[in-house]
């Protein structure tokens, strides 16, 4: 397919070079490299930003359609597969056989984020209600009815596309078939059409009545959150969350402050000032009252938002410098221990006493790293299992976790992540804390954390058909039996991946289905289960498992795959392990699909094309960059486990846009700018650069800039004595409205609200700024022509 | 003038007025005094409160000529007069007019007041006789209670240790430390002490005021007056050798240092139910409006957890809450609740109290002084609820009171150690979780029993009494007091806790209800004004100097040995003992102790020497922070006489104090029950009071019928008699609880109410005479009478049938009926005046002839006439019992001594 986006002509490749013609029997385009010295850095594979929107219907003509790129923008038209959003393959064909996977040296896994956000345009997911009958399932494997369950005999006995029984059909249920064989009213009902619906769960999904949706707010109160004033910010963000809080009876608020203590408030005191009590022992927690400390938000509003007005002033000469994080934790657990719910947590130092009290192991792994010690990833581990008990006591009691670090210090993110990472929550890091620019952070995370769609106490399983058995789970979840995972809450932002291994040959031209059921209350207390089904063709041939292959799925893979190796082996080898993962991949496309041309080039498939420039970002990552701090590396890895598919790729491959020429562009033209090639050779010394990776937001305002430029988006004309962290404010003038658009219109795809940066040349921030730039050539890491040599002379040795 | 001779105290008196300025008009003989104390109007302290900065010992002492106000109300008499039979009643009318003349101390001179009792006729039949002694009566043991707060069985003390084992009764004192004496001086000044044995100079000291030495009563050490006692002379006497102060006060500022105010940490129950809460929320509130300005506050509710009330904490109401299943240690308490916040944590050493380097701003978060903390406080009693936690029906619910004891304590131990606070705890019911539980939750096992304690089977007790004992160590270790306030229908744990409360000096009081008035009334009167009030004092440090031969073996009563052994401590340990200090945490105005001596004089070559009329000096020094804060030292010094070598006997009988003695055995039959195992009351009392009948009774050998005793000893055995049936020796009838209470107010009582707890007074009204006292017996019930027992813990009014009948009737409201009015009232009044004197105010009862509530005054009467009489007497009452009367027991007596 010469005309797919990003192919390239071979021969415009290798300058000079006689030039390789294209296998004949390669049914797509190849990206070829020449010999090193001859690359031209202008022609190597590079994303292109597709502008058009597409229409994409998962099915057609009975066939899987091959999903567009994840980060592209297009609207979903379920016809029987489910939106790729929710489950995106590795591999839009499967391997007929094991071998045949390990031979392309692919990974095998689907990457399942079921309450991803969809197009504005597209359809709701339909529910679908079986009454007391309940939905639909096959009786051996427990699969749910699906488009790809085959109805046979009439319609009295359908036939299970995972397991394959026969099943007799519930005579409520029975449907003639039509002529095609399908079910005559098939088109009519969503869970025989659609790849995606939510069925009511009956009571044999209920092990107690719906959870209320419980919000429990923990923020600490000791001396240094009081002074840096993450303190003040919690508790402004918590009051101006309120009222984003789900609306109804059954929506419950507490709230716990802490330091060395723990302090709780019963606001059950109608016009009167809420109760606070105090539990002193961080050793040995427990609620200090049975109820009054959790109620529903419309009976307490009012005195909470007195409270959290307060709380600073309370506390304001507060001398206790310890924290008492865990202890905190388990007694906000405890007070929602009844319900489940989510504990949402503010702490902003190194949680130095109490259960689940941390050390600063910087310090001690500084020197280890100086000395060279091999053992150094260890820090990047949790130091000990307390916190990972504590938090399997949280998930079996149905709470998540979510912590906002607004911190000026080490707090050993690597300890703490533990538990949200296994309750199903996530961390917020806001480092260096700044008392100017990150309340509105701090405010938007926490207001999109309780606004996004999520779900409560669930629980998910993923079923596939005969051949191909679940390896593992991988993400923020408790996983107490094989088959299930635990999920306190599970929310659009979070993907849980789950790779396959082959147990079983497939027939060619038959069909391997993937089954995610998630059961699930709302935070209306509505009991569901959301099935999301996939069915993909199997093949025997290689070539089509690389022509369908999908790139930003496997890459995902990689990088998550990468994160789980950073605490247990030293970065070199992780960083060996991704290079060797995409080389292998490319050698056995090298060997087997395209075998003929000479060994002088470099073969890419065109779906994997960017696979070394992504694997090369990823190896300068922050998580994967020695000269990180411990805390920015666990961060990456904790965020990464969660990551979905579309914010993998921008987190180690940034998006780099010019500002300062934004005025230029129409208004018709698409709000964000096409993104600039990450190397320095594009920065121009009169411009202002934005580098967002959807955490952060890196401003380099570059020495020569235009000082009314400078005015126009920051307010001021001079960046003597500006501050690191940015506060964007929308100024009475074009770019400074564009500037906002263009950020906005960011924060709004990648669900994140920037932490914006200002990075100087000459400074520290300047020289990190550089080194995002991945293409360069980096004191730790390959320029990306260099790296494709590299990859190139491996594949060439490994051939041989 | 050479060295004065020892010379008796009552020679030594006569001298002394004969030159000490004005005469001090003596002291009127107030008849068996029992509950007369000085009235309200009584002068402050002493004539020589300190004045004007005046620290001269010689300056500053004026006499005062004022007397106590008589004081001697009819109600005392009765008292006297229950003991004599009803047909003398003429006998107690006399007192009641007696305008007592003048009497000096000189034994000759003893004014006839006939003490009265039973005597024992060849017949065995009970006449009442007035006998008139040589030595001690009656009215004197009172006069020298008065003066010293002092009693003791043996006012001649038995010569040898032998004669002192003989005597059955040990020889011992009923002291009153604190007692309030109307004319006590009272010196801004600090006491000298001789250099040998730190004992305190005294009237009894031998003084040369040539050479300006005085001589100690104890050791004979001669010690030099120092520069400002230079003007001492016969005519110009510093106040404690005035010969009438035996007991003087010190206070002096510079040893001392400032005034401490009190402090109380209120520890309360809140798992009770609604009503009840509504009861103690008033009586708190009503408590806390008489709450000193000075004194600091500290609050603490439990119930599943205890809450430490942060009172300091104006924003919002603030407590810290603690666990019901652990005790919290001290450290625990510094730590946790932040005593060093943004302060380094000292690494060693155990960290208490504002000298030790907490600041006082952290301890002000918790208490604080009840003039700043009156909204707080108000509101949190206000707010107080019931525990929230749920109750299941098959369930008590979770109360830990011992944790909430153990975290007072170290909160007191942290933030006041060693300064007068005390710990008042209201408990509603038995402790079921943690520390100090009494019982489990499940409905279904009943709380202990005394059955249970028998057979052992009350798991949880020893433990329970273990950890108060380590309560009691911790608060006498700091200086503080446990006060229990237990008001429940069922128990709550007060025998387990009794440790705790009687080593600190605590105060008890033991209700139905927190509406009831026994209760109520009482915690009122805690908080009263000192004068009416209790006078609680704190941190009192009891030493004691003995002469020659005189050693103790310990104290019964609330105070908790120091472990202080000296050459004064005997082997033989009773009680408190191994010690010549004791700590009295807590002490009023009332707290006596029983102290039991032990007599080592041998008999030997000296014994040839000794004289009758010799003296041995007892010493009790009570260094104490009086209730409004300023540390003193009391003193007092009495002086007894040792029975010489022969004919003691007589002597010994003459100086018998059988009030005394009676309340000694009381005390200490009711110690052996509680330490002794297989311990037989009535046996080991029957064999002493035979013992002594032996002794000292007047018989042939083997004739029951000549038996006869002294009138000095004549009323005991019916003492003794009363005593078998009391609550304290038969506790089956009550509750542990109840019998733990019962002892603790008969360990730290007076003689005189001792008495009345062991054998309760009888009045009877009727319209045939004005009111008079009556013999404690069935055949006192008469069905136009009305009838007023008191019992010490409960005052019952017992109308007879027919004027229950007029009473219903109604005709008290009738015109021309008012004598009838009038007799239904005396009684009421009566009985509030008891209830008003009292502490803990009693359960008062008012009851009809065949009325259920009756056997609160049959349960007490000598059951003369029982079910089984023969000839019950006309309109009594018959008393359904087996126990046998009291002339049954005397027969036994009697024919049992004379074997």
């Amino acid at each position: 397919m010469p005309g797919m986006p990003g192919a390239m002509p071979p021969n415009a490749l290798g300058q000079g070079m006689p030039s390789t013609p294209t296998m004949p029997y390669s049914p797509h385009a190849e990206a070829q490299v020449s010999t090193p010295s001859k690359i031209d850095p202008n022609q190597i594979p590079r994303p292109i930003t597709e502008t058009s929107v597409v229409i994409f219907e998962t099915r057609q003509a009975g066939q899987a359609a091959v999903p567009p790129a994840a980060s592209s923008e297009f609207i979903v038209k379920d016809t029987g597969n489910c939106s790729p959003r929710l489950m995106r393959c590795t591999m839009n064909q499967i391997p007929c056989t094991g071998d045949l996977l390990t031979t392309s040296g692919m990974p095998l896994a689907i990457m399942v984020q079921p309450f991803a956000l969809p197009h504005p345009s597209e359809e709701a997911i339909q529910l679908v209600d079986f009454g007391e009958m309940g939905p639909i399932r096959c009786s051996r494997c427990k699969a749910y009815i699906n488009p790809f369950m085959r109805f046979v005999d009439q319609g009295k006995i359908f036939i299970c596309n995972l397991c394959g029984f026969s099943n007799d059909t519930p005579r409520e249920y029975l449907c003639n078939l039509g002529p095609d064989g399908r079910r005559r009213d098939a088109d009519d009902r969503p869970e025989l059409c659609r790849g995606t619906v939510e069925f009511i769960a009956t009571k044999e999904f209920l092990v107690r009545e719906p959870m209320p949706a419980v919000y429990f707010f923990l923020v600490d109160v000791s001396m240094n959150a009081i002074q840096t004033g993450a303190t003040a910010a919690a508790c402004s963000a918590i009051s101006q969350s309120l009222s984003d809080l789900p609306e109804g009876p059954r929506t419950m608020v507490g709230i716990a402050t802490f330091d060395s203590t723990i302090h709780f408030y019963s606001l059950k005191r109608a016009q009167q000032q809420p109760l606070m009590l105090i539990v002193p022992d961080i050793q040995d927690v427990y609620t200090p009252l049975q109820m009054d400390l959790i109620l529903p938000v419309s009976e307490c509003r009012d005195s909470l938002e007195q409270l959290l007005e307060s709380i600073p002033s309370m506390f304001e000469n507060n001398r206790v410098a310890d924290s008492a994080f865990g202890a905190a934790m388990k007694a906000g657990f405890l007070a929602m221990k009844p319900t489940g719910g989510k504990l949402l947590v503010f702490q902003s130092v190194l949680p130095s006493v109490g259960t689940g009290s941390l050390s600063a192991r910087e310090t001690e792994g500084r020197s280890n790293i100086s000395s060279g010690d091999k053992e150094a990833h260890k820090l990047l581990q949790p130091v000990d299992k307390t916190l990972k008990t504590m938090a399997l006591e949280f998930a079996e009691y149905q709470v998540c976790v979510d912590v906002f670090l607004t911190t000026q210090s080490y707090t050993d993110v690597a300890s703490i992540s533990v538990v949200p990472s296994t309750t199903g929550g996530r961390v917020y890091y806001y480092f260096p804390f700044s008392a100017l620019s990150d309340p509105a952070k701090l405010f938007n995370d926490l207001r999109w954390n309780i606004t996004r769609p999520q779900g409560l106490e669930a629980v998910m399983r993923v079923r596939c058909s005969q051949g191909l058995q679940v390896q593992d789970y991988s993400g923020n979840f408790c996983k107490r039996v094989p088959t299930d995972i635990d999920l306190p809450a599970i929310d659009s932002d979070k993907t849980i991946m789950v790779s396959f291994k082959h147990d079983d040959k497939f027939q060619e031209n038959s069909e391997c289905g993937f089954q995610c059921a998630l059961l699930y209350t709302t935070v209306y207390g509505q009991r569901r289960i959301r099935v999301i089904n996939i069915s993909l063709p199997c093949t025997s041939m290689l070539s089509n498992l690389f022509r369908c292959a999908d790139l930003e799925a496997q890459f995902t893979y990689v990088v998550k795959q990468a994160a789980n190796g950073i605490p247990s082996s030293s970065l070199s080898q992780v960083r060996d392990q991704v290079t060797s993962t995409c080389i292998n991949i490319l050698q056995s496309y090298r060997q087997y699909c395209a075998s003929v041309s000479s060994s002088g080039q470099l073969i890419l498939p065109e779906a994997l094309k960017l696979l070394p420039l992504y694997t090369l970002a990823l190896t300068k990552s922050i998580g994967l960059r020695n000269d990180g701090r411990l805390d920015d590396r666990s961060y990456w890895v904790s965020i990464v486990s969660s990551v979905s598919v579309s914010l993998a790729v921008p987190l180690v491959f940034p998006r780099m846009i010019a500002l300062h020429d934004l005025t230029s562009r129409d208004d018709e033209d698409p709000l964000i700018p096409n993104p600039l090639t990450l190397n320095s050779e594009n920065i121009q010394d009169n411009g202002i650069y934005l580098l967002e990776n959807g955490e952060d937001g890196f401003i380099h305002v570059r020495n020569a800039v235009n000082p009314a430029t400078l005015e126009q988006i920051f307010g001021f004309s001079s960046l003597a004595g500006a501050p690191n962290l940015l506060v964007l404010e929308q100024f009475d003038n074009v770019l400074s409205r564009k500037v906002n658009e263009v950020v906005n219109e960011i924060r709004r795809q990648r669900c994140s609200y920037l932490r914006l940066r200002l990075c100087q040349k000459g400074d520290p921030s300047g020289d990190f700024f550089r080194s995002l730039l991945v293409e360069d050539k980096a004191p730790g890491g390959l320029s990306y022509v260099e790296f494709l040599v590299h990859v190139h002379r491996q594949i060439q040795s490994k051939m041989t | 003038p050479a060295p004065r001779q020892p010379v008796s105290r009552t020679t030594t008196r006569r001298h002394r007025t004969g030159h000490a300025g004005r005469p001090r008009t003596s002291r009127p003989i107030r008849p068996r005094l029992r509950r007369a104390h000085p009235s309200p109007s009584s002068p402050n302290i002493g004539p020589t409160r300190p004045q004007s900065g005046a620290t001269s010992p010689l300056s500053s002492c004026r006499l005062s000529a004022e007397s106590p106000p008589e004081s001697g109300s009819h109600r005392a008499l009765h008292r006297a007069a229950s003991i004599a039979s009803s047909s003398d009643a003429g006998a107690a009318g006399r007192h009641q007019e007696a305008t007592c003349p003048p009497v000096s101390r000189c034994a000759a001179v003893f004014a006839s007041d006939p003490p009265v009792g039973y005597h024992f006729t060849c017949g065995g039949r009970l006449t009442l006789l007035a006998h008139k002694t040589a030595v001690y009566k009656m009215s004197e043991f009172l006069e020298l209670e008065a003066l010293d707060g002092i009693r003791m069985p043996w006012n001649v003390i038995p010569g040898t240790r032998e004669d002192a084992v003989s005597c059955v009764v040990p020889v011992s004192a009923i002291y009153t430390p604190l007692k309030s004496i109307p004319d006590m001086p009272v010196v801004p000044y600090a006491p000298l002490r001789c250099r040998m044995c730190r004992s305190i100079l005294n009237p009894f000291s031998r003084v040369d005021y040539n050479a300006k030495i005085w001589l100690c009563t104890f050791c004979f050490q001669r010690n030099q007056f120092p520069q400002h006692y230079s003007s001492i002379s016969e005519n110009n006497l510093p106040p404690e050798l005035f010969p009438q102060y035996t007991t003087i006060e010190y206070i002096s500022t510079a040893e001392t240092g400032p005034v401490m105010p009190p402090v109380f940490i209120f520890v309360v129950d809140t798992c009770i139910i609604e009503e009840e809460i509504g009861y103690l929320k008033s009586a708190l509130a009503q408590a806390t409006e008489l709450l000193p300005d000075n004194s600091l506050i500290g609050f603490i509710t439990f119930g599943t957890y205890v809450q430490v009330h942060e009172l300091g904490f104006g924003l919002l109401p603030k407590s810290y809450v603690f666990k019901g299943t652990k005790e919290v240690s001290k450290e625990q308490i510094l730590e946790q609740m932040c005593f060093f916040a943004g302060k380094q944590k000292p690494t060693t050493g155990v960290i208490a109290g504002t000298r030790d380097g907490l600041s006082s701003e952290s301890i002000s978060r918790f208490l604080v002084p009840a003039s700043e903390c009156e909204f707080v406080l108000n509101s949190v009693i206000e707010e107080l609820q019931k525990d929230p936690w749920h109750i299941p029906a098959d369930q008590r619910a979770s109360r830990c009171t011992g944790a909430a004891l153990s975290v007072a304590a170290s909160l007191l131990g942290v933030c006041v150690p060693g300064s007068g606070a005390r710990i008042m705890a209201f408990v509603g019911g038995p402790s079921t979780e943690g520390p100090g539980s009494i019982v489990s939750k499940s409905l279904t096992e009943p709380i202990r029993s005394h059955k249970d304690l028998d057979k052992d089977s009350a798991p949880l007790f020893d433990k329970a009494v273990k950890f108060y004992d380590q309560i009691a160590k911790q608060l006498v270790h700091q200086g503080h007091v446990l006060d229990l306030f237990a008001c429940a229908v069922d128990q709550v744990g007060v025998a387990e806790m009794k440790v705790a409360i009687e080593k600190t000096g605590g105060i008890v009081v033991l209700a139905e209800s927190f509406g009831h008035s026994v209760f109520k009334d009482s915690l009122l009167r805690i908080f009263q004004s000192a004068d009416n009030g209790l006078g609680l004092s704190f941190n009192g440090i009891l030493e004691i100097n003995c002469s020659k031969d005189v050693k103790i073996q310990g104290i019964i009563g609330p105070c908790s040995s120091l472990e202080k052994k000296s050459p004064l401590s005997a082997d033989t340990v009773i009680g408190q003992g191994n010690t010549s200090a004791w700590k009295m945490c807590g002490l009023d105005k009332k707290t006596s102790l029983c102290f039991v001596y032990d007599i080592s004089r041998k008999v030997g070559p000296d014994t040839v020497a000794q004289q009758t009329g010799e003296q041995l000096y007892l010493q009790f020094v009570t260094y104490y922070q009086h209730h409004e804060g300023q540390m003193r030292l009391r003193t007092t010094t009495i002086s007894r006489q040792w029975a010489s070598g022969a004919a003691t006997v007589q002597e010994l009988i003459d100086g018998f104090d059988q009030e005394a003695a009676a309340a000694v055995v009381a005390r200490l039959v009711s110690f052996k029950m509680e330490t002794e195992a297989d311990f037989d009351p009535i046996r080991w009392l029957d064999r002493a009071l035979i013992r002594l009948c032996t002794k000292f009774g007047d018989y042939q050998k083997e004739t029951p019928s000549s038996f006869s005793l002294s009138p000095r000893l004549s009323i005991f055995p019916q003492f003794m008699f009363n005593l078998r049936r009391s609550q304290f020796v038969q506790v089956f009838n009550n509750s542990p609880d109840e019998t733990a209470y019962f002892r603790m107010m008969l360990e730290r009582e007076n003689v005189g109410n001792a008495v009345a707890m062991i054998q309760p007074s009888l009045i009877s009204y009727s319209f045939q005479s004005g009111p008079m006292p009556v013999l404690l017996d069935a055949t006192a019930i008469a069905p136009d009478k009305i009838l007023l027992l008191d019992s010490y813990f409960s005052v019952v009014i017992f109308h007879g049938i027919t004027i229950a009948q007029w009473r219903k009737a109604g005709y008290q409201d009738q015109e021309g009926h008012e004598a009838f009015a009038q007799l239904l009232k005396a009684p009421h009044d009566e009985s509030d005046a008891i209830i008003k004197e009292r502490f803990p105010v009693p359960r008062l009862v008012v009851c009809d002839q065949y009325g259920s509530q009756a056997r609160f005054l049959l349960a007490k009467l000598n059951p003369s006439v029982t079910y089984n009489s023969d000839n019950p007497a006309p309109g009594g009452d018959v008393i359904f019992t087996d126990d046998v009367s009291f002339e049954v027991f005397m027969d036994h007596l009697q024919r049992l001594a004379v074997q």
